[in-house]
């Protein structure tokens, strides 16, 4: 008798323990879930893949947020969602909303003569996770495979006597079989040496260094690093020659009206096309150049002249795309044309930080 | 004169009620519209009282001039088509006669230009263009046309690639460190191996996941550049036979077949010497046909064994 009414009694208390999902990890759903607006609902719980069709169709869409909330999560619970769970959707939300982190380019090397990469991503996936555990005890690693043989990673911060935060992790985009990974901007820079030895080890890379290359826009990070954002190439077989560009001097413009620089007009739209092409500019935001150098003038005398230590100042240039607006300086007749190469270098070089010293 | 003046005296008159352009309604380019209507305005009432009946009789000198232009107009139209319909009458067989030269031209032309998009099937093709040529190396497999790729390369000393279209997991930066300089044929040739080799081992892998899925007990795990394939299989698309786990190593990434192959299965147990055999064959199988090929073998061994249950 009393062995089975203990049996039943473990039996009901596990049959609570699984229902209940962790408090937690129940919070961190309701977070996740509260951030993502109401259009993109459907969407990102359809990407994420966790919740079936059926149960996204019993989903009222139309009630207030905060029920809505309440339903997923139940949802969620029924279907004994992890904090692994959670982490995939949150890395689901942040593909939709990448614009909201900024993103640092790590650039790895190899050996010169190594092996060819015999590239094997799941075990990347596992020494990655390895490396990081056994430094950190607690931390909470996710991968998710993306297009193009890239995988996102989310990894939440802990250390040996705390659980991870799971409210401030750090997101790595990395290109399997390229020597790039991107990184969230985060604020626990003590963490980045650690993360910057796991990729390289996993990767079997030898070396890891920071490039100074810094946006919001990943995509355009991916286009200058990958060099992939001139993709016009002439051949034979294009049926729609290269597009000539009207000069802006329309033909068909009032006949009172004479271009009088009309020479000097056509100069420097040939020099912006040789200089910036036919193609869309990648986006960036800004460009910062720290200068230290000896100053320099026309006139003579003056205090700055004669100061023998280098002068310091920090000029930042910002705009919603940088690069096209620096492209539209000289047709618009702000800037002389050619632009300084320090400024028409950046896609080039893969630099947006510069620091300039005397030679 | 007289008209001049009142319209100077116009624009003084705008001028002075008007202060600095940036302070008028609407900046430089409005005044200066602004200017045109009054001195059209201005005109205008000068011109019409022997306005309306000049403007008259112009109108009809021109409708006159315009009617005539149509006259002539119609006549040859008509004059030219009674021409197209006796020349087409008279058509011959052989029409090279009837060409003119500019159209001899234009045939050549068509021909060249013709010739030129062909040379595209030869795998590796070019265009100058205004800094240097545009190279163009066109892969294929097995007689399949695959992807195309572009290097952009720029004639000056040192010789340098503009920009291209080369996937950033194929070594173009140490190819070009060692020939680009030295060897402009080994560079271009050397690109090709790779890029040929990559689009070979890719088409293999596609295929095996497209016409192939039912053999795979499993998803195919691939990477970038193709080169280690890992997947479950079953000689047998849903039969009893036995699931095997193939391994392949590309390590010359110049070659579209494997380097090393192994095929293991799950299992503790020794295999019997069927299966064993087995192994091995499909082990030398692997190392030595594409990888569709193999597959398409066992579906047909597959089909040669339901014909002989059949029969």
């Amino acid at each position: 008798m009393q062995p089975l009414a203990l049996l039943l009694i473990l039996f009901v208390a596990a049959l609570q323990r699984g229902k209940e999902m962790d408090e937690t990890v129940a919070e961190f759903f309701k977070r996740i879930i509260l951030k993502i607006p109401m259009i993109e609902m459907m969407t990102i719980l359809k990407t994420w893949g966790f919740l079936s069709e059926n149960q996204l169709q019993t989903v009222n869409l139309r009630q207030r947020k905060e029920s809505l909330v309440q339903d997923l999560v139940l949802l969620c619970e029924e279907k004994r969602a992890s904090l692994n769970d959670a982490a995939l959707l949150d890395i689901v939300y942040t593909q939709f909303h990448r614009h909201q982190k900024v993103w640092d380019v790590f650039r790895m090397s190899k050996e010169p003569g190594e092996d060819s990469d015999l590239f094997d991503m799941e075990q990347f996936k596992s020494s990655f996770k390895k490396i990081l555990q056994r430094a950190l005890k607690n931390v909470t690693v996710s991968f998710r495979d993306a297009e193009e043989n890239a995988v996102w990673i989310r990894i939440a911060w802990g250390t040996q006597y705390r659980k991870p935060n799971q409210y401030k992790p750090t997101y790595v985009v990395y290109y399997s079989q390229t020597p790039y990974a991107f990184t969230s901007s985060s604020r626990l820079r003590s963490n980045i040496p650690l993360l910057g030895q796991a990729l390289t080890v996993a990767s079997k890379h030898h070396q890891i260094v920071k490039m100074d290359l810094r946006s919001r826009y990943l995509d355009s990070l991916k286009a200058i690093v990958f060099k992939q954002y001139n993709q016009t190439f002439e051949t034979h077989n294009s049926t729609t020659p290269l597009q000539e560009r009207s000069l802006g001097l329309d033909i068909n413009m009032d006949s009172r009206i004479i271009h009088e620089n009309r020479i000097e007009k056509e100069r420097v739209q040939r020099v912006t096309e040789e200089t910036f092409g036919h193609y869309p500019q990648p986006r960036l935001e800004f460009a910062q150049y720290k200068l230290e150098t000896k100053f320099k003038s026309d006139l003579n005398g003056g205090i700055l002249a004669e100061r023998e230590e280098p002068l310091r100042c920090l000029i930042k240039f910002s705009s919603p795309n940088l690069l096209e607006a620096l492209k539209s300086l000289a047709p618009a007749g702000i800037a002389d044309a050619p632009l300084s190469p320090l400024l028409t270098c950046i896609p080039n070089k893969g630099m947006n930080y510069f620091k300039i010293r005397d030679k | 004169m007289s008209q001049e003046g009142s319209c100077k005296s116009e624009e003084m008159e705008l001028a002075n009620t008007l202060s600095t352009h940036g302070e008028s309604k609407g900046g430089v380019l409005a005044h200066l519209e602004r200017l045109e209507i009054h001195m059209n305005r201005s005109r205008k009432k000068l011109e019409e009282p022997q306005g309306a009946q000049a403007l008259g009789s112009a109108l009809g000198t021109k409708i006159q001039k315009l009617r005539r232009l149509r006259d002539k107009l119609r006549a040859e139209v008509k004059q030219r088509q009674a021409g197209v319909k006796a020349s087409t009458a008279n058509v011959e067989p052989d029409q090279t006669l009837d060409m003119s030269e500019q159209e001899v031209l234009e045939r050549k032309r068509e021909n060249l230009k013709a010739i030129l998009q062909a040379y595209r099937f030869t795998g590796l093709s070019g265009k100058l263009t205004s800094r240097g040529v545009c190279v163009c190396i066109n892969t294929a497999f097995e007689g399949n046309l695959l992807d195309s790729y572009f290097v952009d390369l720029v004639i000056q000393k040192p010789l340098r690639i503009h920009h291209h279209s080369i996937p950033v997991f194929i070594p173009l930066e140490e190819i070009s460190a060692k020939y680009l300089q030295t060897n402009i044929q080994h560079f271009l040739f050397s690109l090709c191996e790779y890029l040929n080799a990559y689009s070979g081992r890719k088409y293999q892998a596609d295929r095996l996941q497209s016409d192939f899925a039912a053999f795979l007990a499993g998803p195919l795990q691939r990477n970038a550049l193709c080169n280690l394939l890992s997947f479950t299989y079953k000689v047998e698309p849903g039969g009893q036979s036995f699931p095997f786990c193939a391994r392949l190593l590309y390590k010359d990434l110049t070659l579209t077949l494997p380097t090393d192959v192994t095929i293991t299965y799950q299992g503790m147990e020794a295999l019997s010497t069927s299966w064993e055999e087995q192994r091995a064959s499909h082990a030398n199988l692997f190392r030595t046909k594409p990888l569709h090929q193999v597959f398409t073998s066992f579906a047909r061994k597959g089909e040669t064994l339901d014909m002989s249950l059949v029969s």
